[in-house]
């Protein structure tokens, strides 16, 4: 999720402070950053593209990367830990992911921790599912960079992204999140609450742990000319159950969603590709791990509007979000009148 | 004081301004997106203006009445304690009070729920969800959609 912070993409995203990071970064190499323009269109940190020309005549064109100034904004990660999960991921030979450069871990130059990334040419596959002639063809190239994500070793991730002790603390774990934030709040969320309960009573069938994406959307996939897709936007990844992916994907509510368009076909295909079972994978699983796959950004938000409400302001964002909330609070109370039939009382 | 134009009024008169008048003088991509949260959150506040009192204090009387109805059925002690607790809504219609009166029943129907699930009582899991609901069409009817501005 980025978010575009208005003409200059934040206090310290400037052309002056990437040339004077370049500089150091690159001692001898002259950069002149030639133009900086902010990117519009996502909810979550301050980003930017920059053109630079070297003193060889060389020119690039990066992607910069970096937080909003403490107490704005509503989404929290750790720009750390991004940084070595995307490193991780382009040593790896998994998903491709825009090639990192350069990190400003203290914020010395930008004013804030600032990734920099190349720029992927190319369009977002969102775009590309838009203007698609075939769309289930389209759809089934987003499952498989999904199923690609689902596919990297654990092995080769950062030694900080650990898996949950087990598959029950982990579900566990995301529904005390939803009762610690009903108790947390000034508001009160009896949604949370019942869905916390129910969802504790009616488990699915577990599977193994994967990389998950956690922001997981054709938004999120850049197409180069060649077809490659390139994954970008890893902010919430974490060690998780991989259907959190796909339930979280359901809730997006830009068209065209391929999920909804044909939930049949995108979960075989989805199987297909992982070897994962029907028992595991359907529209059931994947309804309930919508809330759990939503948890930790729905606390946020939640966060974001509890602090308004203490008189602190997040930007116009935060109380903006009170519509998406609404918009979960649906989904999450069709998931538990569904939940009966799915799974018995009692079963495992 | 004024009471027409009334407050919902207003409110829609400044998303007309915004639209109308600043939205077109803005080039800015970014600014044109908080411009179009900035319309979303003020129709947002304008609904709420103009029921949420009333809304409140419906749901707030429907919530009382099931928790009684639960606490009845499945002899919970915390809540019948909840219950007997004083409620402390009174008669003021100033709007915080009322939502103060509004959290303390929806922590009450979170109970009530819980309870209902805990005694396998399916007809109150069932009523109870028929009142979150409601709770979520008051919700729905002020946002009245979700779309993603911006993206």
């Amino acid at each position: 999720m980025d978010l575009g912070g208005g003409a200059e993409p934040g206090p310290g995203l400037t052309r002056e402070a990437l040339e004077r990071f370049l500089t150091a970064a690159e001692p001898g190499r002259h950069p002149s950053v030639t133009a900086l323009r902010p990117i519009t269109g996502g909810y979550s940190r301050l980003s930017a593209i920059a053109d630079v020309r070297w003193d060889d005549g060389a020119t690039e064109r990066l992607v910069l990367r970096g937080d909003p100034a403490p107490g704005e904004g509503v989404f929290v990660s750790d720009r750390d830990a991004e940084w070595e999960l995307v490193r991780a991921l382009a040593r790896s030979g998994g998903p491709a992911v825009p090639t990192p450069r350069w990190y400003d871990a203290t914020g010395e130059h930008f004013g804030t921790k600032c990734i920099v990334v190349d720029h992927v040419a190319g369009r977002t596959l969102q775009d590309v599912l838009r203007s698609a002639e075939d769309t289930p063809a389209a759809a089934r190239s987003f499952v498989d960079t999904v199923a690609g994500i689902h596919a990297t070793p654990l092995d080769g991730l950062p030694a900080a992204m650990r898996p949950p002790p087990s598959w029950d603390d982990h579900v566990d774990g995301v529904l005390d999140s939803y009762r610690r934030i009903d108790r947390e709040i000034a508001d009160s969320s009896p949604v949370l609450r019942y869905v916390a309960a129910r969802l504790g009573r009616h488990r699915p069938p577990p599977v193994p742990f994967t990389l998950v994406h956690g922001d997981c959307q054709p938004s999120n996939v850049l197409v180069r000319e060649t077809g490659e897709h390139v994954v970008i936007d890893w902010e919430f990844a974490r060690i998780g159950d991989p259907r959190e992916d796909l339930g979280y994907y359901t809730q997006i509510p830009m068209p065209p969603n391929v999920y909804s368009d044909d939930p049949q076909a995108f979960l075989a295909r989805y199987r297909e590709r992982t070897g994962l079972t029907e028992e595991q994978v359907n529209p059931a699983t994947v309804e309930y791990f919508l809330v759990i796959g939503m948890a930790r950004l729905l606390v946020q938000i939640l966060q974001a509007l509890d602090a308004v409400s203490r008189g602190e302001s997040r930007g116009v964002l935060a109380t903006y979000l009170v519509n998406a909330v609404t918009h979960q609070y649906r989904l999450y109370l069709d998931a538990c009148r569904r939940l009966g039939g799915a799974y018995p009382e009692g079963a495992p | 004081m004024i009471g027409r134009p009334t407050t919902e009024q207003v409110l829609l008169d400044c998303c007309r301004v915004l639209a109308d008048d600043v939205l077109p003088a803005v080039a800015d991509e970014t600014t044109r997106v908080r411009l179009a949260m900035l319309d979303k959150v003020l129709r947002n506040a304008a609904v709420r203006a103009a029921h949420e009192i009333a809304w409140m204090r419906e749901e707030v009387a429907a919530i009382r009445s099931y928790a009684q109805a639960a606490a009845a059925a499945t002899g919970d002690d915390d809540l019948r304690a909840a219950l007997d607790a004083p409620a402390g809504e009174g008669e003021s219609l100033h709007l915080s009070d009322v939502v103060d009166g509004y959290c303390r029943a929806g922590d009450l129907l979170s109970a009530s729920l819980e309870a209902a699930l805990d005694a396998d009582r399916a007809d109150l899991v069932a009523r109870g969800e028929s009142l979150l609901r409601e709770r979520l069409a008051h919700e729905s009817a002020v946002v009245g959609g979700w779309n993603s501005a911006g993206r």
